[in-house]
């Protein structure tokens, strides 16, 4: 295999894991923080990249307008979120949030196809066409932004969970909700702060790959089945897990995909999660846990 | 109701449901019956793991496809009969459901929500990308006529939607009365302590592992069968047997009609089963009114009506009796 190729996988791998990371980054704060599992994530970001879509093929909002309304949006949606729904539930909520989240997931995506139908949207822009070319080797800038978008999405969640204040709340009340109570901690506070930065970061995902892949409805489901495969991997609510394990299963996932029949590649985040649950139930990243 | 009410009701029911094709020999009925014969099947054995242990499985959906497949590729590429197909998919999907419960629930029951989901996803999309197998997207059609040997040398084929609605129904009724059986013996028990709370379950030497691999294995055994049967009336098979709507309606049947109540899911599958013709006039919004019921039903009643039923119960239970008048 000549190295061009090789490495055209790889950048693909690497741009698709930092999707990644953003979507199961969002839904593993979600998930520490809250102990809540955001079912309608997936749905959140396919509503990112229709907005980013209307706002750039309609409205002519350029790029980097497109990236910071959308994702200011997002964090508007977690908050309305949290204090409209999430809020209602409280005690042994699980199973309550996956069900009550399914239901607004349902909401959503046969709301988005009843109002746009399945039919697939091209955003076409400027960026669309432009290509970094060097020897064989063709990245298209849409990628590369994407990716470099990722980095700094990486760089200020990293800042804001470990040299803020509100940040080391966040972690004291993932790391034990009681003794969080205990020292004061205002966990309402914290749980609305961690489900807007959690929708935030999937706002910024599916705006950054509207350019990238078509836009439609039903975008959003096969998205979060990888998150949710994701988050199991890199530890359930290990968010530096996650956001590695995402990046590994985007370059592996490429990487078989050149080389590999197309029902495995589909099939490895899968094999890769039952893999890591049989061979270190806390994940790769994760302290030891009791089995 | 009495324990001799129910039993009553229950045959009468019963007979009421194996009259029904002599009476109204209409395809339409049929039809909504059978559908109602395999969703309940489906939404009990559902309501089993979840209604009884406490585990929210998505993988239902899943073993119904598995055992839709298994059965119609052994007797279409191998030429077995249609029970012993049947068999296989459902001991296929005994296997299956031991893997992702044993690996999943050794962490957390958080674990294997998540685990069962993505292989009902998974399960999707290989029936979709593995066409040397599955034939892909374009499915399977035109499945042979299953025949069953009666004894005394009599052959039923199964042919019309009323020869369907007999098999279905029949299995249905074994389904329910496995299910049952196992709700009400010391399983069952030993199952809604679990659910209750696990660690006192634990302390009295309750292993919830087990008891949940067996409520998972038995309902994967009857949805495998159930999808095996299933896709013969259908007379086709292709990867949307495993889509993602048949999760949502189990879903609702088991949260509106209550988990844990086996009569309120019952009844809520009747309802759900009729109900997608009364809402002909919103077919497409019909999944969102769906949804709509389920983030209404989690907020207000999580208990679903059979919840609401049993609390009413308990409230009376507790109501002081009132007094004998003092002389």
């Amino acid at each position: 295999m000549d190295w061009s190729f090789f490495a055209q996988l790889l950048l693909n791998g690497l741009v698709m894991g930092v999707i990644y990371a953003l979507v199961a980054m969002g839904l593993s704060l979600i998930f520490g923080v809250l102990e809540i599992v955001n079912f309608a994530h997936g749905e959140f970001y396919m509503l990112a990249s229709m907005l980013a879509y209307f706002l750039t093929a309609q409205w002519g909002f350029d790029y980097w307008a497109t990236i910071l309304v959308v994702t200011v949006v997002g964090v508007a949606v977690g908050y309305v979120l949290f204090e409209g729904l999430l809020l209602a539930l409280r005690g042994e909520t699980f199973e309550r949030s996956i069900l009550l989240t399914m239901g607004l997931s349902m909401v959503l995506q046969n709301g988005a196809v009843f109002l746009f139908t399945t039919n697939p949207h091209l955003l076409e822009s400027k960026l669309s066409y432009q290509n970094i070319v060097v020897g064989d080797f063709r990245m298209p800038v849409a990628r590369l932004y994407a990716l470099g978008l990722g980095f700094a999405a990486f760089a200020v969640l990293y800042l804001i969970l470990n040299h803020t204040r509100i940040g080391k709340a966040m972690r004291g009340v993932a790391q034990n909700r009681a003794a969080a109570d205990m020292v004061g901690i205002d966990a309402r506070a914290v749980s609305r702060l961690a489900v807007a930065i959690g929708i935030g970061l999937t706002g910024l995902a599916g705006a950054a790959l509207a350019p990238v892949y078509a836009v439609h409805p039903l975008m959003g489901f096969n998205f979060v089945f990888k998150a949710f495969a994701i988050i199991i991997i890199g530890g359930l609510g290990n968010i530096s897990g996650a956001a590695i394990a995402a990046v590994m299963l985007g370059v592996i996932e490429s990487l078989a995909g050149g080389l590999l029949p197309l029902a495995l590649t589909d099939a490895v985040a899968f094999l890769s999660m039952i893999a890591v649950l049989l061979l270190r139930p806390q994940g790769l990243f994760g302290r030891g846990v009791r089995v | 109701m009495t324990g001799r009410q129910l039993t009553l009701a229950v045959i009468a029911g019963l007979i009421a449901l194996f009259a029904l094709p002599l009476v109204i020999d209409n395809d339409y009925v049929m039809a909504v019956g059978i559908s109602f014969a395999a969703m309940s099947v489906l939404a009990g054995g559902l309501n089993l793991i979840y209604g009884y242990t406490g585990l929210l499985s998505f993988a239902q959906v899943g073993f119904f496809g598995i055992g839709g497949y298994t059965a119609t590729l052994l007797v279409v590429d191998r030429g077995w009969s249609l029970w012993a197909g049947v068999a296989v998919g459902g001991v296929l999907c005994i296997a299956v459901a031991l893997l992702i419960g044993y690996s999943s629930l050794r962490l957390s029951r958080h674990a294997f929500a998540i685990v069962s989901l993505s292989f009902a996803l998974l399960c999707a999309i290989v029936a979709r990308d593995w066409p040397e197998l599955t034939r892909g997207s374009m499915g399977i059609p035109g499945l042979p006529t299953p025949v069953m040997d009666l004894p005394g040398g009599l052959r039923w084929r199964i042919v019309d939607p009323s020869d369907f609605y007999y098999l279905l129904m029949g299995f249905a009724v074994i389904a329910h009365g496995a299910i049952y059986l196992v709700v009400t013996s010391r399983l069952g028990r030993a199952m809604r302590a679990i659910k209750l709370n696990e660690p006192l379950a634990q302390s009295q030497g309750v292993n919830p592992l087990s008891y949940r691999l067996l409520a998972l294995s038995l309902s994967a055994l009857l949805a495998g069968i159930v999808g095996g049967l299933f896709v013969f009336y259908l007379t086709i098979i292709d990867p949307s047997i495993f889509d993602f709507y048949y999760t949502e309606t189990m879903l609702i049947s088991v949260v509106i009609g209550g988990p844990g109540s086996f009569w309120g899911v019952m009844a809520s599958s009747a309802v759900l089963a009729v109900l997608p013709d009364m809402l002909r006039f919103t077919t497409d919004l019909r999944m969102v009114l769906y949804g709509v019921a389920l983030i209404v039903a989690m907020l207000i009643f999580p208990g679903g009506v059979g919840g609401w039923l049993y609390r009413r119960q308990v409230t009376r239970w507790r109501r002081p009796k009132p007094k004998a008048p003092v002389p």
